[in-house]
């Protein structure tokens, strides 16, 4: 278990070696000191990025939405019913608004479409350059279950979580990202270890980048992987 | 003398009740227990902790004192208290002027908001976290001794209970 105070800044001890995120470190440093901020992180709780975030005086708000998602019926779960699931299990109070998102890897686990309802719904709540941490594999197998990433520090990552069993990749590429999120542009993509890509993508900003990705993803999204092979089951 | 174990008073089995808190004149008292066949629906206050491992719906205010969340409690409810430590499953918002703990075992849909909270990896938790000491808005401090479930009643199936926050909000 973690315990963690606010008022405390993030340990500085030594720590494991980890991925290394300049996407993480562009995401944080836009987290202007001194002042209050929203972050939405669509992944499992972690008392160690609570502490974290909130040692920058972050309210953390957490989604879950892998484990939210498989929890629910197959009916819910269809494609025309994926906006009121959504609503359902993301609800957004009128003028919330987030500074900052963490999707990690919960794209792979989703279905495009999926993904396309929850970016247009969370869309409104974020402002101009609200930035999204998004990691996507480049391997053919991915685990059966979302990894989680522990912040070390402002650029540094661990993950953790079993890796058996294991499930097809969809292996976005960035085309596919860009075209599932309307509205939100590409501002940095870096290869890390471990087969995995991070972007950085910024809401509106950037609309020259963001129609670059649209038209290259006007070839479809990536034929290697059936699309109902992507999405949780 | 050969009866001695039954003289002895009757526990839950299943209770995981928190340690014992001092009371206004010193002494230390066993936390109150909501049994596991006990429903409430209404608001619970009171003057000393309380251990939750049934049915609770509502509110329950408890600014000076912990209460916990036993593996096998359910509650719709707003907690407001010194300490909370969830178990089972909650659905409510939690706010404590000390600390929150959810363990692995908890299913947790609401905010939190403690100066320290503790989440144990694998727990199950939807809401935001928010690290401010809460203010008391409007709240007084029960007198001590006040009944554990002030104001509640049995619950019954066309019990109106009041309708709790919303999971998230800003």
């Amino acid at each position: 278990m973690g315990w963690f105070s606010g008022s405390r800044a993030p340990a500085e001890a030594a720590r494991p070696p980890g991925l290394h995120s300049q996407a993480l470190k562009a995401l944080l440093g836009g987290l202007r000191p001194g002042s209050r901020h929203a972050v939405l992180d669509l992944g499992p709780p972690l008392a160690a990025n609570v502490q974290f975030l909130s040692a920058l005086s972050c309210r953390v708000r957490i989604a879950d939405l892998h484990r939210s998602l498989c929890a629910e019926s197959i009916e819910s779960r269809r494609p025309e019913a994926v906006g009121a699931l959504l609503e359902r299990l993301l609800p957004l109070a009128p003028g919330e608004r987030f500074d900052a998102l963490l999707a990690w890897d919960v794209f792979d686990y989703m279905r495009p479409d999926q993904v396309s309802a929850l970016v247009t719904r969370l869309a409104p709540a974020c402002g101009p350059e609200t930035p999204v941490l998004v990691l996507a594999s480049t391997e053919r197998e991915i685990p059966a279950t979302p990894l989680r990433y522990r912040i070390l520090d402002p650029e540094n990552l661990t993950c953790e979580g079993p890796r058996e069993p294991r499930r097809a990749s969809p292996r976005h590429t960035q085309p596919d990202l860009v075209r599932m999120m309307p509205g939100f542009s590409v501002r940095r993509s870096v290869r890390l270890r471990r087969g995995l890509q991070e972007y950085l993508f910024i809401r509106g900003a950037g609309d020259e980048p963001a129609r670059a990705g649209v038209a290259g993803a006007s070839r479809g999204l990536s034929p290697r992987v059936p699309w109902f092979r992507r999405g949780p089951l | 003398m050969w009866n001695k174990r039954e003289e002895e008073p009757i526990r839950s089995p299943a209770a995981t009740p928190a340690a014992a808190a001092p009371t206004a004149t010193g002494e230390r008292r066993e936390p109150a227990v909501i049994g596991a066949s006990i429903s409430i629906v209404g608001d619970v206050t009171g003057g000393e902790d309380l251990t939750i491992l049934g049915k609770v719906e509502g509110k329950i205010d408890l600014p000076q004192h912990s209460v916990t969340i036993g593996q096998g409690g359910r509650v719709k409810a707003d907690i407001f208290a010194k300490a909370v430590s969830v178990a089972g499953e909650v659905h409510g918002n939690l706010v404590a002027s000390e600390q929150i703990v959810i363990r692995k075992t908890a299913t947790m849909l609401g905010n939190l908001s403690a100066p320290r909270v503790g989440l144990e990896d694998g727990c199950c938790f939807r809401g935001s976290v928010e690290m401010e000491t809460p203010a008391p808005k409007g709240r007084t401090a029960p007198a001590p001794g006040a009944p554990v479930a002030g104001g509640a009643t049995p619950a019954s199936p066309g019990a109106a209970a009041p309708k709790p926050e919303p999971a998230a909000r800003p």
